[in-house]
């Protein structure tokens, strides 16, 4: 407080600690003093290790129980203000250099600062506007459209106006000039800036200095901002719908183009399969009379590479290990319950039973035709709705264009050939002499239940 | 069998194919102390005509829990077991091997003594529920593989009760390879007529396309 006065009535003062920025924020880390070692209560004799353990500590980190800030905030601390000596300052007079006319104000200024020129002196920028002579003008500036008094008023307003194009052109049929020609801001910046370049020409400037200028693209420029913005919310609407519509479209024809796709994959599938099967004929013939002892040999399967993602895979078991061979004919539990579906109807169809008798040879067939079948499901599936793409196309055709025929192969018109066997005749099975009754499912009707021998139940 | 080689023969596969099921028999009338209608007897067999205990150390056949020490284990063939009952249930069957490093192989059947037939529910014909099953030891030890080739190497006949099956296997094989081929020619006739529906999808697309360029440059003169 002393120090203050002191201050104030400009008597020296004592040495006094200076105020540093790091006082007045209050960002000083404050030290610490942790407690040293030697402060450590130390554990009283007696006293179990753990109990003492348990009691409080300074030393430890106890978690606080609320959030704390360490950090420095204005509020923690007030800026200590006023610890040093005021800097004088004096009522001075200045000129500013801005103006033309030398008068002299007085404003408050630092005595430090005295002699400098006038700070606010910089933002007084002056815009270079060429200027031509009549002779110039006669020779290079002269146009169709404007006439020198009227370019001349340009150029003058541009000085005036510091090249506010808008303030030039509300003020260009003002007054005395009511009945001049009315131009546009793109007019008097067209003018203005064909002229500018003109004379940079002529006066032997580089290229880089003309200014370019289209006035023809920046009246569409705000026609269509105009534009955009008159719109009607019912205008905005319709176009938020035909936003939506295009995306819809792009969306189908993705979709579409990626459909066109899968199905080629099916067709090169197909192809591929169609060569396995050359190979797989040979191998059945060489595989069928094999002994039953030998490492089992595993044919080609339907199309390993372009077909994966739909084809059953069966388990391969190849671990050292016993297992049984129906298990190796079992689906597994990740292929969906309709595909699974599907395939039975069609090896119902087929009549084929669910649980062949599981043989090498008849599991790895069992296999592959169920495969085949999950294969041809797909083909069926993408010929139906290929069908109906067809159907849908063939009906925009006729409402675009009545009278137009367009040709469909008439073997597209059929319908497919269903895959389901006909019950094969069986042969007249003789009346059955035994009396047993087999309800195993393999041998429900592949059996002649006659030539099943006796002493088949001779355990009974 | 002097050979204890517990160590696995890699690459080698052996084939050991088997039947199991069951055979059961009306009494004709229902038993008086306990409600017993059929005796049943329900069996592991070897397909050919071999001692199936050489490689087979024992088999348990575990029964609905409602019998008396469900768990039955047999210990030398033949593998069966016969009891009286008067419902169906799902028997495990495990197979234990000579080789007791190699897990026991674990086959369902559900027990059967009632025929399909409608009226036949209680007639006094027996019923046979079997199934043909192949057991695979992948790489077995040299110990295993010796005792399942001994066998092999006589080459027995196929056991004559076991005949019927060789049909079945024909003409499965057969019927199999027929459907693949019907299968097959199906697939190549979908995929023509999808080429085909494709070429004409697509020849559609175009048309409409330029009639809709048409229309719309028509409109807009």
């Amino acid at each position: 407080m002393t120090e203050d006065i002191r201050d104030i009535m400009d008597i020296e003062r004592g040495p006094t600690p200076q105020v540093s920025k790091e006082d007045i924020l209050g960002t000083h880390k404050k030290k610490i003093s942790l407690p040293s070692g030697n402060r450590q209560t130390r554990r009283p004799e007696g006293m179990a290790r753990e109990v003492f353990a348990l009691l409080y500590n300074d030393k430890k980190d106890v978690p606080p129980v609320i959030e704390t800030e360490t950090g420095p905030t204005y509020k923690l601390q007030k800026a200590r203000l006023g610890m040093r000596r005021v800097r004088p300052w004096v009522w001075a007079p200045f000129t500013n250099p801005a103006r033309t006319d030398n008068v002299s104000f007085s404003h408050w200024r630092r005595v430090a600062d005295e002699g400098k020129e006038y700070p606010f002196a910089k933002f007084n920028k002056k815009i270079e506007i060429p200027k031509y002579t009549d002779i110039e003008y006669k020779e290079h500036l002269v146009s169709e459209t404007w006439t020198q008094e009227e370019t001349d008023r340009l150029f003058d307003m541009c000085e005036w106006f510091d090249l506010r194009f808008i303030i030039i052109q509300a003020r260009w049929n003002l007054g005395e000039y009511e009945n001049t020609v009315k131009r546009s801001i793109e007019d008097l910046k067209d003018r203005y800036y064909s002229v500018c370049n003109t004379l940079t020409k002529i006066r032997g400037g580089s290229v880089n200095e003309s200014k370019m200028y289209d006035a023809e693209h920046e009246t569409r420029r705000k026609q269509q901002l105009e534009r955009l913005y008159s719109r009607t919310p019912k205008q905005i609407e319709e176009e938020q719908m035909l936003i939506q519509e295009m995306r819809k479209i792009e969306a189908r024809k993705r979709d579409r183009d990626r459909k066109t796709q899968d199905l080629q994959k099916l067709i090169s599938a197909v192809d591929k399969q169609n060569d396995s099967r050359k190979s797989l004929k040979i191998d059945k013939k060489t595989t069928h009379h094999r002994k039953r002892v030998t490492v089992p040999v595993r044919p080609t399967r339907v199309d390993p590479n372009n077909f994966e993602a739909t084809t059953i895979k069966f388990p391969d078991i190849k671990n050292s290990g016993v297992s049984t061979r129906s298990q190796r004919m079992k689906i597994p539990a990740n292929v969906s319950q309709k595909k699974v579906k599907n395939v039975e109807q069609a090896l119902e169809s087929l009549k084929i039973k669910l649980n062949p008798i599981p043989t090498e040879d008849i599991c790895q067939n069992y296999n592959d035709l169920r495969n085949e079948i999950v294969l041809l499901n797909e083909l069926k599936a993408a010929c139906s709705s290929s069908d109906f793409e067809l159907q849908t196309l063939k009906h925009q055709y006729e409402t675009l264009n009545p009278d137009g025929i367009l040709k469909i192969d008439p073997h597209l018109m059929e319908e497919m050939a269903s895959l389901s066997v006909d019950e094969e005749e069986n042969e007249e099975v003789p009346e059955i002499k035994i009396k047993i009754e087999v309800n195993d499912q393999e041998m429900e009707d592949d059996t002649d239940l006659n030539l099943l021998p006796k002493n088949v139940l001779d355990i009974i | 069998m002097a050979n204890n080689d517990l160590t696995r023969v890699k690459g080698t596969s052996i084939v050991k194919p088997i039947i199991y099921g069951n055979t059961a028999k009306y009494f004709g009338q229902k038993r008086h102390e306990d409600g017993h209608t059929h005796k049943w007897c329900v069996y592991v067999r070897p397909y050919v005509n071999e001692d199936i205990g050489t490689w087979v150390k024992k088999v348990h056949f575990k029964l609905h829990d409602s019998y008396e020490s469900p768990t039955r284990v047999v210990q030398k063939p033949p593998f069966e077991v016969s009891e009286t009952g008067w419902g169906e249930f799902e028997l495990v069957i495990k197979i234990f091997f000579q080789d007791t490093s190699e897990r026991p192989v674990t086959l369902y059947h559900v027990l059967k003594l009632y025929s399909n037939g409608q009226d036949s529910e209680l007639s006094e014909k027996p019923v046979l529920s079997e199934f043909y099953e192949e057991i695979i030891f992948q790489d077995p030890s040299t110990f295993m593989k010796f005792i399942l080739n001994d066998t092999l190497s006589k080459n027995p006949p196929i056991d004559e009760k076991n005949l019927h099956y060789e049909r079945i296997k024909k003409t499965t094989v057969e019927k199999m390879i027929k459907s693949r081929k019907r299968v097959q020619e199906h697939t190549v006739m979908y995929k023509e007529r999808l080429k085909k529906l494709r070429e004409t999808i697509n020849k559609f697309k175009d048309e409409i396309c330029a009639l809709q360029s048409q229309c719309s440059s028509s409109t807009l003169r």
